[in-house]
């Protein structure tokens, strides 16, 4: 276990499952309990060793005296992930004993997510975070509003939390392909608009005081459509003054490109939640490029999205 | 039981090493990236990434991907440059309290000496590292470490630059021979051998058809080619390096310390650790500590008894 200086950014932590729950359709909410875990902001990630504290690396062969080993064990009977997996913070609550409690919401998409959805309560986890730079509330904007597709939904509900503290009226609007994979629980008696009016519709935004606008690709629940076409509706609604709204959007690149326009369109503020194929998630590796715009020849440079990122200000992003 | 009862310190060329625990270049960024997670002063010595004459963007994205045990690199010899690393990066290397090597690469030769030529004012700084596997231009692109010959003559061509500095050279394994590689290199003047780099390789999206990095290949590294690495180090060693008494830093798919210790008894001097601190970092204080277990269970006084140990009764 170790105990990190108050001061420290960023640490290694040994956390305890405290509810590993399946949303249903292979998605996950992972809550670990971690003690001494630093200050942390939505839009930060934390790097999860996928399996029990101990167990990720592969386990020595049993040799019977005089007979031949029994290879049942999971390094040959299976694949195991190597690299930490990141996944950014979807909720965190201060306990007063000093224990962080830390949500994160995965789909299982390989062999490092199937391996965390099978932990069991009390089982050890190494973690390290929180990483990354965080969603900067915009102080001159009253209004948020989140956007997020698929597991993109999760760090705009820490956001949503810090939103509340900050006294900004937030609104969210959550896509998923379908209804069952949408990460979030629909309170049975207020079910979505289907004409993209926000409700009380989903119980953890409704937490947090925020109405939610719901879009499926496939319209089994809520808007038909991309989220990004669900924003509009309210967006240009006429009790809705743009000057008053800032932007926060996390989710698949063709997404977040699309809200970055239409926030461009309107002049509003707007951050975005990148993800990238990482390996250390510390700044070291260098695997997670992605172009911003810079001053020179090509009139880009790269950045690293676990470092400088994962939100970046829309504006600062070189789309190619 | 404590460290005090056995010697983990050992040589390279001159420069003292508390213990034979190095980090490789690229893993590690330029000094103290990892400093929240582990203390970087309990190292044998600190290898930075690779510095070039100036600074390189890198490839594009996808640049990284997790194969099995192991995981593909196409960084791109991203770096921040020299003159950056001069003012930015070794202030931060002189906190370190350890020696620190900087790994050197280039597109002629002409790029290494002029960067070995700086760094010799650079008093932090104890050795250099050169990365030959990058490809000469001048020479139609094939990679230094891949023809012995170019391989001696960067080798030398830096070896006569370095008054202060040692000179390591890192070999590459995408050859023929790595010992003819090596028997070249010392016959140039390397004071020191560090090997292996990584595997050319190459990983395929089978849905879209398509090599995953935006590079196309990348090296491999990790736990996959330790086995592999492990015979080139006694390769080079029986064949090169004893005889010569150039120390060998071995490195590749090192994770814990049995794997190390597999490294010292082929004959390496010292060992580096990358991929695994992309795991946990803190991978390197188990690794010295389970090197001291082992020398104490078998009643080594110091480590210098088990390099090379492979096949001595």
């Amino acid at each position: 276990m170790s105990s990190p200086a108050p001061t420290r950014s960023k640490g290694a932590f040994a956390a305890r499952v405290l509810a590993n729950r399946s949303l249903g359709l292979d998605h996950y909410r992972l809550r670990l309990g971690v003690a001494g875990f630093p200050r942390s902001q939505p839009g930060q990630f934390i790097n999860v060793r996928c399996g029990v504290a101990g167990q990720e690396g592969p386990q020595p062969l049993e040799w019977p005296e005089g007979g031949l080993p029994r290879p049942t064990g999971p390094e040959l009977a299976g694949v195991q992930p190597l690299l930490r997996r990141p996944f950014s913070l979807a909720g965190r609550v201060d306990k007063d004993d000093g224990t962080v409690e830390l949500d994160i919401i995965h789909h299982v998409v390989g062999v490092g997510t199937a391996r965390l959805a099978e932990l069991g309560v009390g089982a050890e986890v190494s973690v390290i975070g929180p990483l990354g730079r965080g969603f900067t509330v915009v102080a001159d904007r009253p209004v948020a509003a989140l956007v997020g597709g698929g597991v993109g939904v999760p760090p705009l509900l820490y956001l949503a939390e810090t939103l509340q503290d900050a006294g900004v009226r937030a609104v969210a609007f959550a896509g998923a392909r379908t209804a069952r994979a949408l990460p979030l629980r629909i309170d049975p008696s207020e079910p979505p608009s289907q004409a993209g009016w926000p409700t009380l519709c989903t119980a953890e935004f409704a937490a947090r005081h925020t109405p939610t606008v719901v879009a499926t690709d496939d319209g089994s629940l809520g808007v038909t459509g991309f989220v990004d076409k669900a924003l509009l509706p309210w967006l240009d609604s006429p009790n809705v003054r743009a000057g008053e709204v800032a932007v926060y959007a996390c989710g698949p690149a063709p997404m977040i490109k699309a809200v970055a326009d239409i926030a461009a369109a309107r002049a509003m503020p707007c951050q975005l939640a990148l993800e990238r194929h990482m390996a250390c998630g510390m700044g070291t590796c260098q695997g997670c490029a992605v172009k911003v715009k810079a001053a020179g020849e090509t009139g880009w440079a790269f950045q690293l999205v676990c470092k400088d990122g994962p939100v970046f200000d829309a504006n600062d992003l070189y789309w190619e | 039981m404590t460290h005090d009862e056995v010697n983990l310190s050992v040589e390279i060329a001159g420069v003292k090493l508390a213990n034979p625990l190095m980090t490789c270049s690229g893993t590690c960024g330029y000094a103290t990236e990892y400093a929240d997670i582990v203390d970087l002063r309990q190292l044998g010595a600190f290898v930075t990434k690779s510095i070039t004459a100036g600074p390189r963007v890198g490839n594009d994205y996808p640049r990284v991907v997790e194969t099995r045990a192991g995981m593909l690199n196409a960084i791109g010899l991203a770096n921040v440059g020299l003159e950056a690393f001069l003012d930015e990066k070794v202030p931060l290397l002189e906190s370190l309290g350890v020696p620190v090597f900087v790994n050197v690469a280039g597109r002629e030769i002409a790029d290494y000496v002029a960067v070995a030529e700086r760094l010799e004012e650079v008093d932090v700084v104890r050795g250099i590292e050169l990365n030959i596997s990058c490809p000469n231009v001048k020479a139609g692109g094939i990679q230094f470490g891949t023809d012995g010959a170019m391989a001696g003559e960067i080798t030398a061509a830096v070896k006569a630059a370095c008054r202060r500095n040692i000179l390591i050279v890192k070999l590459s394994p995408n050859v023929t021979d790595i010992a003819a590689i090596a028997a070249a290199v010392v016959e140039a003047g390397a004071d020191a051998l560090s090997l292996v780099n990584t595997f050319t390789a190459m990983a395929i999206d089978i849905e879209t058809r398509r090599p995953i990095l935006a590079n196309r290949t990348g090296g491999l590294s990790g736990p996959a080619i330790r086995p592999i690495a492990v015979h080139m180090v006694d390769r080079v060693y029986r064949q090169v390096a004893r005889d010569a008494g150039v120390p060998i830093i071995g490195m590749g798919g090192i994770q814990y310390a049995h794997d190390a210790i597999e490294f010292l008894l082929a004959g390496a001097t010292a060992v580096a650790v990358g991929t695994a601190l992309f795991v946990d970092a803190r991978c390197l204080i188990e690794i010295r500590d389970g090197i001291a277990d082992y020398l104490r269970r078998h009643g080594h006084a110091s480590i210098t008894e088990i390099i090379g140990a492979l096949d001595r009764e």
